[in-house]
């Protein structure tokens, strides 16, 4: 039972809690815990927009090292209260969102750089660091982490190394998990740990991948040691057109198995180029925009753009040139602003999964056919945009401009298009997902999506956190 | 209420996450509710359910907003999250829902009269900011410049605009305006940025031009800065997000110093507070954590000397930082007069 304001427990509490990171730190006034309570899921979002009480946290706590974290999880422990890490609270998925109360642990106050390594070239920093921040002072050192999702203002390092967050330079510079080197984590008993400080090692399994990805459920990651990049001479795009998102992906998959390296590839359907491309960039055409770059030494940029060119010159129905191609990267994260972006009073979903290729068009159908029949009323679209040697990732969205005015009612309608679309991508080989992580929104699907391997997950977990206070109720694992 | 002409604010405010890194209070406190979005969400709040708008957390956290406008001017749809929050300001304190201090405040910038001396065609006004005495900018200026009029004896409505007293501001600035008009003068020169975007907008005046001392330094006889050695520049809130004003830069570079924008960034706000200036006389308690934040910057990037157009920069900077050498604009203009 989680002590309630006016109570003599939850002073006890917060008592304890202002001891370790002082009075400022401990928040519980009403503008606090209301901006805590939603974070960029729909569910929660929909909830605040029909004047529902929000699910706050019971206490905000900004700790300012690894050290406090460490003291507040042994409080929590001894209380038996729920912990529920916060970074940006930018996540897509409800993982960031304390659905039991208790502490939501945000972690921004871990906001410093601590080195850059030049030689190595590696930057350790703090985690509550929120990302553009962190891009920013590295660039001043004359580097680049290559890190560039549409949330780098908003999401710290932290949250994109607990759910496998990507960047738009993926496709050459990996996404977080291959950026990251090591980590330090306070787990949710209470030690400091560090990972091994290289990721490339045969001394036993990978700590440092195990904490990538656990949304916070197996501790606190509370610095991290991450590539960086030199400043590339040369950066250049090209687009193309093809008659329809079949073509675009021969085209796309060709890139990868002729084993090119961009650093971005990006694919709309045609829908998606019809309504996105025309509304963001201006590009008014029928079919599939198809979008690509390389960075680098400028000669080696201009080989492999010829060759690309080469390539999708087989089959584009027009060659878009580099300055549609130019316009798509200049106002990459555009697509992300409102009302660009899409927003209540609609209904929307990113289904992001992952595929061979295979498996991918199969995904893209399979999930597309399946919202079609049994939805109507939603519009499915998607684009692919993190391009691997032996696949792509799908960023498949449903949106609903009219839901249902009841909350009920509309987080019902969601589940549900959710439910099918997803069972449709796990039918065809897809893996959802690829990016977002899976926090509520996707928890139920874990078990259906590992098989009996999520026992492993389910073992790891309690025997990291026996008192469940780590974020419970989140990536399938046990709530309170 | 006043809030209601920003229901586009709000509904694209609320939900958005783009800006957070702009976030010039939140960079220091780590708080959610510091961001344009926190803002917006209380908003809403109150658009849903009136009887919060007497809610005390909620009026605290909308006063102690930094209004720096980073967050706007960066936002590719332009949402006037500092709007929104002037007129949350405004709908408190029609309510009669300004905290004591709030009011206090505001009653010391209510009884204000204006006064012109001196001759010239142009008319100084030097008023620096909210509570400091800072002669040193306005001799500097005069140095330069000295065949002008001067206008003082307070602030000119800003002060009031910023608490969310509109009425009250308006009474000010038509005194000043008053004032102005029977000085004769068709320019008026200001050095305070937030009187400078305050007589271009609200206290906007017919017939007057007004300008901001640096863009008057900018054609005066001037020799070369460069004995100064490096200068790193803090921008003014009004003058960069607000105004879009590049007199200080323009000058600057045509002094020949070298400069170096501070920071790591051109988009941050580093001017502690500017947008809301009351805040530091309200809670002073965050505008020192902003100027920490900076300090903790300049000693990490082994700045110098700052220089800014901002006197309220100055005074910020200057009283929570002493260990920072800071220059106003005109300071620097008045080294390399010739």
């Amino acid at each position: 039972m989680l002590p309630q304001r006016e109570s003599y427990s939850y002073e006890m509490i917060r008592s304890e809690l202002t001891w370790v990171v002082g009075d400022d730190h401990v928040q519980t006034d009403c503008s606090e815990k209301l901006a805590h309570s939603i974070d960029y899921y729909w569910v929660p979002e929909v909830w605040h927009d029909r004047g529902l009480k929000p699910q706050v946290p019971t206490f905000v706590v900004h700790p300012a090292s690894a050290e406090e974290v460490s003291k507040i999880l042994q409080i929590a422990n001894t209380y038996k209260i729920p912990v529920t890490p916060w970074g940006g609270g930018s996540g897509s998925q409800g993982g960031a969102l304390p659905m039991y109360g208790g502490i939501s642990l945000d972690t921004k106050r871990l906001n410093k750089v601590l080195e850059i390594d030049p030689v190595s070239m590696t930057v350790t920093a703090e985690t509550g660091i929120i990302m553009q921040q962190l891009e920013w002072e590295v660039e001043k050192a004359g580097y680049s982490t290559m890190h560039y999702p549409a949330s780098i203002g908003c999401a710290t390092l932290g949250g994109f190394i607990a759910h496998r967050g990507t960047g738009v330079l993926s496709t050459k510079y990996g996404k977080i998990e291959d950026m990251i080197m090591s980590m330090e984590v306070v787990t949710p008993t209470g030690e400091i740990i560090k990972t091994l400080p290289v990721p490339r090692h045969a001394s036993g399994p990978d700590l440092t991948q195990m904490f990538c990805g656990s949304e916070g459920t197996l501790g606190v990651v509370t610095k991290a040691t991450m590539k960086i990049h030199p400043i590339p001479a040369a950066r250049k795009f090209h687009a193309f057109l093809f008659e329809d998102m079949h073509g675009a992906m021969v085209a796309g998959a060709k890139l990868m198995t002729s084993r090119l390296q961009p650093c971005v590839i990006r694919l709309y359907d045609n829908a998606e180029t019809a309504k996105l491309i025309k509304r963001v960039l201006g590009i008014e055409r029928n079919g599939s925009y198809l979008v690509f770059g390389f960075d680098g030494e400028e000669a080696i940029v201009d080989l492999q753009m010829k060759k690309a060119v080469e390539i999708c010159k087989e089959t584009a129905i027009e060659d878009l040139g580099t300055d549609m191609g130019q316009a798509w990267w200049d106002h990459r994260y555009k697509f992300f602003y409102p009302p660009y972006m899409f927003q209540l009073p609609q209904a929307f979903g990113t289904l992001d999964t992952v595929a061979t290729f295979a498996n991918i068009e199969n995904v893209y159908w399979g999930m597309k056919n399946a919202v079609k029949e049994q939805f109507p009323q939603a519009t499915f679209i998607g684009h692919f945009s993190h391009w691997y040697d032996w696949g792509c990732m799908l960023y498949a969205r449903f949106i609903i401009d009219n839901p249902p005015q009841d909350a009920a009612e509309a987080i019902a309608l969601y589940n549900r298009i959710w439910d099918v679309a997803i069972r449709a991508a796990i039918k065809n080989g897809g893996v959802i997902n690829e990016h977002h992580g899976v926090g509520l929104k996707l928890g139920r699907i874990m078990k259906d999506l590992y098989g009996p391997a999520f026992n492993v997950l389910e073992g790891i977990k309690k025997t990291l956190d026996p008192n469940n206070i780590m974020n419970p109720g989140k990536m399938g694992f046990q709530g309170v | 209420m006043n809030m209601d002409k920003y229901l586009d604010v709000i509904n694209a405010c609320r939900f958005c996450f783009m800006c957070r890194h702009l976030a010039t209070l939140a960079a220091v406190t780590g708080k959610e509710a510091d961001t344009a979005r926190g803002h917006a969400l209380i908003a809403d709040r109150i658009r849903m359910d009136k009887t919060e708008l007497a809610n005390a957390d909620y009026i605290r956290t909308i006063y102690q907003a930094d209004l720096s406008g980073s967050c706007r001017k960066h936002c590719v749809s332009s949402y006037d999250e500092i709007g929104l929050k002037l007129a949350l300001r405004q709908d408190f304190v029609e309510a009669g829902l300004a905290p004591a201090a709030v009011s206090a405040l505001a009653k010391e910038f209510t009884d204000v009269q204006f006064k012109v001396s001196g001759n010239g065609d142009m008319l100084y006004y030097p008023h620096p900011c909210i509570e400091a005495h800072q002669p040193e900018i306005a001799q500097a200026f005069l140095s330069v410049v000295p065949n002008v009029k001067v206008i003082d004896g307070g602030d000119c409505g800003k002060v009031l605009k910023l608490l969310g007293f509109a009425k009250e501001s308006q009474a000010v600035a038509a005194r000043f305006q008053a004032a102005v008009k029977a000085s004769g003068c068709k320019t008026v020169v200001v050095s305070n940025p937030a009187a400078y975007d305050f007589l271009k907008s609200d206290g906007a005046m017919d017939g007057i031009t007004v300008l901001h001392s640096s863009e008057v330094l900018l054609n005066s006889n001037l020799g070369s800065a460069a004995k100064l050695g490096k200068l790193t520049f803090i921008n003014s809130d009004f003058l960069r997000n607000y105004q879009e004003c590049n007199a200080p830069m323009d000058l600057l570079a045509k002094l020949g110093c070298e400069v170096e924008r501070f920071g790591t960034n051109g988009e941050d706000s580093y001017a502690c507070g500017e947008g809301s200036m009351p805040g530091i006389r309200l809670f002073p308690e965050l505008t020192r954590k902003m100027v920490a934040h900076v300090a903790d910057m300049a000693k990490r990037f082994k700045v110098e000397t700052i220089v800014t157009p901002s006197p309220f920069v100055k005074h910020a900077l200057t009283t929570y930082a002493p260990e920072l050498k800071v220059l106003a604009i005109e300071e620097v203009a008045a080294a390399v007069k010739l």
